[in-house]
């Protein structure tokens, strides 16, 4: 038979249990979970959705596609751009470490709305309007998911790697709510193309 | 002489109607352009409102839904300004502002049911501590109850001599 100090020890126990289970409703409005590590991912998929077979080799007129995405760990709703550029292998990358983007035009613009914890993915379909002039070739103008626009973008012929280099790349930009304008978020993805006359 | 006169006067209509189809071509884009801005500043505007409803607290993932939805719509305006279609993209850019404004609009009464449930925090607080102290008091009195009864089995307990 239990002593009755025991069955003291017993009825201490389920009255702090107790007690607890009553106020831990008013403790979860006080205490938060710890915040983890905070930050936005942006990639780029080719046509099976992994990463491998990315457009190389491209020709004029051609479709392609390639996936984009974006996911959302910032504790809270989110407003991205992901804008789309070219560039030669003459231009500048954007600089991730003092997050300046590219002074390129931005040829094609996704707006993304993300909660917490969200991934956004949508197909990115292009072509190049492509021409060729001696040792130069020229990007005139290419199609986005079915929008053309004018690009104006030239390469020399690269004689170490044989080809017309141009890489198609992708920056994110995150709405700041204090000025009311989008800032570049450090992060760029992209792969490299090589213009040829036929496919 | 006539006939240099009537060519004259039929250069100078043609030349006006097509002075006017521009101008008006002209007219139509900036005012799509225009609207397109107008929506973009609303999508950012009605971003804003949601981000304010969630930090008090509201659940904003159907906003979030709708404010896509309304950044498609603009992706198709700015698509069409780009190919000239200039009605088109007008309309688009006010359906577009109509959807970012009535988010807007969502995001501000979510916000305030959300800062009045808030301001209840009070409430659960007293009915923890109410349930608590009944509870304690209840285990009291059990505890009470079950030690007399102990003790008084005890006492009936008798010793018993064995061998």
């Amino acid at each position: 038979m239990w002593s009755l100090n025991n069955w003291k020890t017993v009825f201490a126990a389920v009255g702090l249990i107790g007690v607890l289970v009553f106020c831990l409703p008013s403790v979860s409005l006080f205490v938060r979970d710890p915040a983890g590590e905070r930050f936005s991912e942006l990639y780029v998929l080719g046509p099976t959705h992994m990463a491998e077979g990315y457009p190389f080799n491209v020709s004029d007129g051609s479709n392609y596609l390639v996936y984009l995405g974006v996911g959302n760990h910032l504790g809270n709703s989110a407003f991205y751009e992901v804008q789309v550029k070219l560039r030669n292998s003459e231009d500048p990358l954007p600089n991730s470490t003092s997050a300046v983007a590219s002074s390129l035009p931005v040829l094609y613009t996704y707006r993304v709305f993300l909660g917490d914890g969200q991934v956004w993915e949508d197909g990115l379909s292009f072509s190049l309007h492509v021409g060729f002039l001696g040792n130069m070739s020229g990007v005139v103008g290419a199609t986005f998911n079915g929008v053309s626009v004018d690009v104006g973008k030239f390469a020399a012929w690269d004689s170490v790697n044989n080809g017309y280099f141009y890489e198609l790349f992708m920056e994110l930009w995150l709405m700041n709510t204090t000025y009311n304008a989008f800032s570049f978020d450090s992060r760029f993805v992209g792969f490299w193309l090589n213009v040829t006359a036929v496919s | 002489m006539r006939s240099w006169v009537s060519l004259f006067i039929v250069g100078l209509v043609v030349a006006l109607a097509s002075c006017s189809v521009q101008r008006g071509l002209a007219v139509e884009y900036q005012d799509a352009s225009a609207q397109i801005l107008v929506a973009d500043q609303s999508l950012r505007v009605a971003f804003n409102s949601s981000l304010d409803a969630e930090q008090s607290g509201a659940n904003v993932s159907a906003l979030l839904v709708r404010l896509s939805d309304a950044g498609s719509i603009l992706r198709r305006a700015e698509a069409a300004l780009v190919a000239g279609n200039y009605s088109d993209a007008l309309n688009l850019a006010e359906t577009c502002k109509s959807l970012a404004d009535g988010v807007r609009t969502d995001a501000s009464a979510l916000k305030s049911d959300a800062v009045a449930s808030a301001g209840n925090w009070w409430m659960t607080v007293a009915l923890s501590v109410a349930s608590s102290v009944v509870f304690v008091v209840a285990l009291f009195f059990v505890w009470g109850r079950f030690k007399r009864r102990y003790l008084k089995r005890l006492l009936r307990s008798r010793p018993e001599v064995t061998g």
